[in-house]
């Protein structure tokens, strides 16, 4: 079997309308996130979170009617991955969450109620966690962007980098949007931002396979215009790059599907992000090493080779 | 054939080496099993000797394999077997509280530890330099040192000393935290626990199978802090009491400006009033009604003859009553809801001196509901100074539970004026036994004291005849007994649980000792077995069903190319896992999604590879030398971007927790592994097949018909 036999795409010469559909793109999905704000997960608000199982059928509707007239009023209900399994939120914690556990095992008795987990997060806690995540992912960016750095040049690292904020936001942006559609219920916890964090990692992985080829390509066909060599190399990884991010997807899709609720968001997150970091890596990246060479450091890259090479090669 | 021996070993050995990592796992899972079935006869056995017996032959014949199964196999994350997972914050402000000098205690004090238990609130800064800065701040400007509040005796010389000195305790009680709770878990029986210290003041808890919350948090939360406190409900203190009620009228009245009466009723008032201090004053009798007095006040009837309330109709009695004591008309004495008309005429004051109560102290109680006003009342500053100053004012830790004519129930708790110096604490305690009381079958705890202990008890005891000794634990009272005589041998009791459990949890506490700091749970994670069980079956099956689609795709699309890579991905997996139980790694949920990532992207690797051999190949290479140059060319690429995964891997296992970690840790693991099957498992097998004599290995390409 072979997807493509020789391809020769100009994915180059396109780059302008690539730029301009990940403009109008990113540009929406950033108005979205303005709009809409993210939505944090107790891991990063503080709070308490029980999910519960119910032998008799009951609606969410329902659930809520017998809850509120027994005054425990929680501030979400939702379903939980199955029919009769839900999650209720509360603002509370520490003792105060355990009165309303309590309670609520008396109230839904008849249900013959089960407690599926329950998690507890102090604000404090919260705070921290959030702060945390957000280091994380500026940590990973600034390593990818040393990494590339030391292996390319810079400008190649300044390309990858561009990539993966590139697919970092619009993950975000789609999780905020998916969200807001209640298609599935992603709020940003810990289990998102490792898959952001593992998306950071990836994007940047098949970026880095196309520079590679870039830098072999280079010593290769001496003499060949710089743009060219980028659309080759580009080419010429292309079967790799698709069959890849298939049978990543082909995992994701069955986690998505099979491994229940608590690594749906985590599962979603990477599908989106190995998606749009596939994407990226093929129109964003070198595009954004092409327009750096030409417009910041005057290069003609359309008809010179460019001379400059890797300080290093493994 | 002999060239490929290197390489067929290269394949077989990765392969075993997993199987023997895996093994105990397959057989700690077997012998569990085994276990339940042993267990399942035990308790169809008709006598308790068969079914010990039963036990016993499993214990012999496999207890000891099971150990040492179970210590090498792999083990699961609390989101899969189910579990607690707390964190506990020592609180140490309380230690530098405790550490002053009492009588050094004053407001400026107070006020700078107030700010730093706020500011330690929300902040993982040291407490003891949150103090310190606050400290400058407030009272070094009123000329007050360090030297003034803490004495640490020719330690604390300098101000800096002081401080190390302080810092030296947080540690130390920060450290007794960790011991304490170890042991405290140990004692309660839980499998395999994890107890770590993290950060400045942190205490990590994994409780396997753990899932009864409230035990837990009495167990972990519990300070333990066992006093024996001399009862100081005496006359002192009534008169205390209604100095409160005057204090607060008072004012009431200033807050409110002119009363909004008419003049008339006012003026009337305003001359009650004054009779009624003067009253109380001059004839303090009034207070030590007893409780048949208290009856015939409750009939309507006045004992006293110069009623300031002369005149006034029943409930504007009643109602001018509550107004003059807003304090003691808290109180209970005679049952009445906290919140029902008080049409009565209720002339009482509500303590009593009652039977079973030593000569001249008194009973008091209080509603639950309004337990936390009257905790706030007492708690304010010029109200503290109108107590007595060596007493503090603690409630029981059980209530009584009444219930009115309509089977309302009411909780009633009493509370009791203590002696703060205690006389004895809970370090002289050597045993605790929960038991049951011979006479009431009430669940109690007997604990038995050290020498030096006991010689204290009986000297406190026998100097305290016909008196009250409260029994104060957590600064709750579970029971004040008068003493009958004095006691010998350094034997005590707590009474006062409310269930079997709860006593057995209190000897746990007992003998594994006080917390010198108490400890917050500042994040708790529960996950029901249920859900555990669920997660695995669950990530089993994505794990297979990915694997089976991955695997099919390969074979589709690089034929018998694709096999090998099948055999190399199949290797992961169980190097994987192998590696993990060899590491005493933790298997989590996210880290089974870990692995079914990997899965995915270890083919990448053979895919890098196989893309770059079928070029070869197009360019008329020979199968051999292609897939030598596939192998050369894809190195550097591959090296590259499974690099940049592990930096991800190695980012997220520094910032994540728990089961975020675990799944950082199998990415990272099966990079590893990717490197070393992608690359050299599936060379080998090209080049055991190029040895046997193969000439032609299909890479799945289309046939070149125009070539």
């Amino acid at each position: 079997m072979q997807f493509f036999k020789k391809p020769n795409i100009d994915f180059i010469g396109k780059r302008k309308l690539f730029f301009i559909i990940s403009s109008i793109l990113i540009g929406f999905l950033i108005l979205l996130v303005l709009i809409f704000g993210f939505r944090f997960g107790i891991d990063f608000t503080g709070g308490t979170e029980i999910a519960i199982r119910v032998e008799k059928d009951i609606s969410t509707d329902q659930l809520r009617t017998t809850l509120t007239k027994s005054k425990i009023l929680p501030d979400e209900i939702k379903s939980y991955g199955e029919k009769n399994q839900f999650l209720l939120r509360f603002k509370e914690v520490g003792e105060d969450a355990a009165k309303i556990e309590t309670a609520l095992l008396g109230i839904l008795k008849e249900y013959s109620v089960q407690i599926l987990k329950k998690d507890t997060i102090g604000p404090k806690i919260g705070k921290e966690l959030r702060f945390q995540a957000f280091i994380a992912v500026l940590f990973s960016i600034i390593a990818m962007l040393i990494y590339i750095g030391l292996r390319f040049e810079f400008t190649f690292g300044l390309g990858a980098i561009i990539a993966l904020i590139h697919d970092v936001v619009f993950t975000l942006g789609m999780i905020v949007l998916f969200d807001k559609l209640g298609i599935i219920n992603l709020e940003i916890n810990q289990g998102i931002i490792a898959a952001l964090l593992t998306v950071v990692g990836y994007s940047v992985n098949d970026t880095v396979i196309i520079f590679d080829r870039i830098r072999e390509n280079r010593e290769k066909h001496k003499g060949i215009p710089f743009a060219k060599i980028a659309n080759l190399s580009i080419n010429e990884t292309l079967s790799r790059t698709v069959i890849t991010v298939l049978t990543v997807l082909i995992v994701l899709v069955v986690m998505v599907f099979f491994s229940g609720p608590v690594l749906q968001g985590f599962a979603f997150t990477m599908t989106v992000g190995i998606i749009v970091g596939t994407y990226s890596s093929i129109f964003v990246a070198t595009s954004f090493v092409l327009w750096f060479m030409k417009k910041i450091k005057k290069l003609n890259v359309e008809e010179d080779a460019i001379k400059q090479v890797a300080p290093s090669k493994a | 054939m002999k060239k490929s021996v290197g390489k067929i070993l290269l394949v077989v050995i990765p392969l075993i080496i997993s199987i023997f990592l895996l093994y105990p796992t397959y057989k700690a899972s077997q012998l569990e099993k085994l276990k339940q079935e042993y267990l399942e006869k035990a308790k169809q056995a008709k006598n308790p000797q068969d079914s010990s017996a039963i036990i016993e032959s499993f214990e012999k014949s496999y207890g000891e394999e099971l150990i040492n199964a179970r210590a090498n196999r792999i083990k699961l994350g609390l989101d899969l077997r189910g579990g607690m997972y707390v964190t506990l914050e020592v609180d140490v402000f309380k230690m530098i509280e405790e550490s002053a000098i009492r009588d050094a205690i004053d407001d400026i004090f107070i006020e700078v530890l107030e700010k730093t238990k706020q500011e330690a609130k929300i902040s993982d800064e040291d407490v003891v330099e949150i103090f310190k800065r606050n400290f400058d701040e407030i009272a070094r400007p009123k000329k007050k040192y360090l030297s003034d509040y803490f004495d640490f005796g020719s330690e604390s010389e300098t101000e800096d000393k002081i401080i190390k000195k302080l810092k030296e305790n947080a540690e130390e009680s920060i450290e007794q935290a960790l011991q304490v709770i170890r042991q405290r878990v140990d004692k309660y029986g839980i499998s395999e626990p994890t107890i770590q210290k993290i950060g400045q003041r942190r205490i990590l808890l994994e409780l396997p199978g753990v899932t009864n919350e409230r035990e837990m948090r009495q167990l972990i939360q519990t300070t333990a802090r066992l006093e024996f406190k001399l009862v100081r409900n005496d006359e002192n203190l009534v008169a205390a009491f209604y100095k409160i009620d005057e204090f607060l009228k008072k004012e009431k009245e200033i807050s409110k400006g002119v009363p909004k009466i008419p003049t008339d009723t006012a003026n009337k008032l305003q001359e009650i009033k004054s009779i009624d201090t003067t009253n109380r004053q001059t004839t303090p009798k009034d207070t030590n009604l007893t409780e048949q007095q208290l009856d015939t006040t409750n009939s309507g009837e006045l004992p006293d003859t110069t009623d300031p309330y002369a005149g006034l109709s029943q409930e504007e009695k009643s109602k001018k009553y509550i107004e003059d004591h807003p304090f003691t008309t808290l109180f209970v004495t005679n049952f009445l809801p906290p919140n029902a008309e008080r049409t009565q005429y209720q002339r009482d004051v509500r303590f009593y001196n009652a039977s079973q109560v030593p000569k001249g102290e008194y009973d008091f109680e209080i509603f639950d509901e309004v337990w936390n006003k009257f905790e706030s009342i007492i708690n304010r500053k010029e109200i503290r100074a109108l107590l007595p100053y060596d007493v503090e004012i603690l409630r029981s830790a059980k209530p009584n539970i009444i219930k009115d004519n309509k089977g309302k129930e009411f909780k009633i708790y009493s509370f009791y004026a203590l002696k703060r110096e205690p006389e004895l604490t809970g370090e002289v305690i050597t045993d605790a036994i929960a038991t049951y009381d011979p006479t009431t079958n009430q669940p109690i705890v007997t604990m038995s004291m050290n020498t030096d202990g006991a010689e204290k008890w009986a000297r406190i005891t026998g100097a305290n005849i016909k008196k009250r000794i409260a029994i104060v634990l957590d600064n709750l009272v579970y029971s004040a007994p008068v003493v009958q005589q004095k006691i010998v041998g350094g034997n005590s009791q707590i009474t006062g649980m409310s269930s079997p459990e709860e006593a057995k949890l209190l000897k746990i506490v007992l003998k594994a000792g006080a917390l010198k700091a108490p400890v917050e749970i500042i994040e708790e994670r529960i996950v029901g077995p249920s859900l555990g069980e669920d997660s695995i079956q669950k990530g089993l099956n994505s794990l297979l069903i990915a694997a089976l689609l991955v695997l099919l795709f390969m074979i589709m699309y690089y034929s018998l190319a694709g096999v090998y890579a099948n055999v190399a991905v199949l290797i992961n997996v169980l190097l994987i896992i192998g590696i993990m139980a060899a590491f005493q790694g933790t298997l989590t949920l996210p880290g089974i999604a870990g692995i079914i990532l990997t899965i995915g992207m270890a083919v990448d690797a053979n895919v890098l590879i196989y893309e770059r051999i079928r070029e070869e190949l197009e360019k008329g290479r020979s199968i051999r030398s292609a897939i030598d140059e596939g192998y050369t060319k894809a190195l550097s690429a591959i090296l590259d971007s499974n690099i940049t995964t592990f930096i991800t891997g190695l980012i997220l296992y520094f910032f994540g927790t728990g089961p975020i970690q675990g799944f950082a840790m199998t990415l990272m693991i099966g990079i590893l592994t990717t490197l070393f099957t992608a690359i050299l498992i599936s060379k080998a097998l090209f080049q055991i097949t190029l040895n046997m004599g193969k000439t032609n290995i299909s890479f799945g390409q289309p046939k070149q018909v125009n070539a």
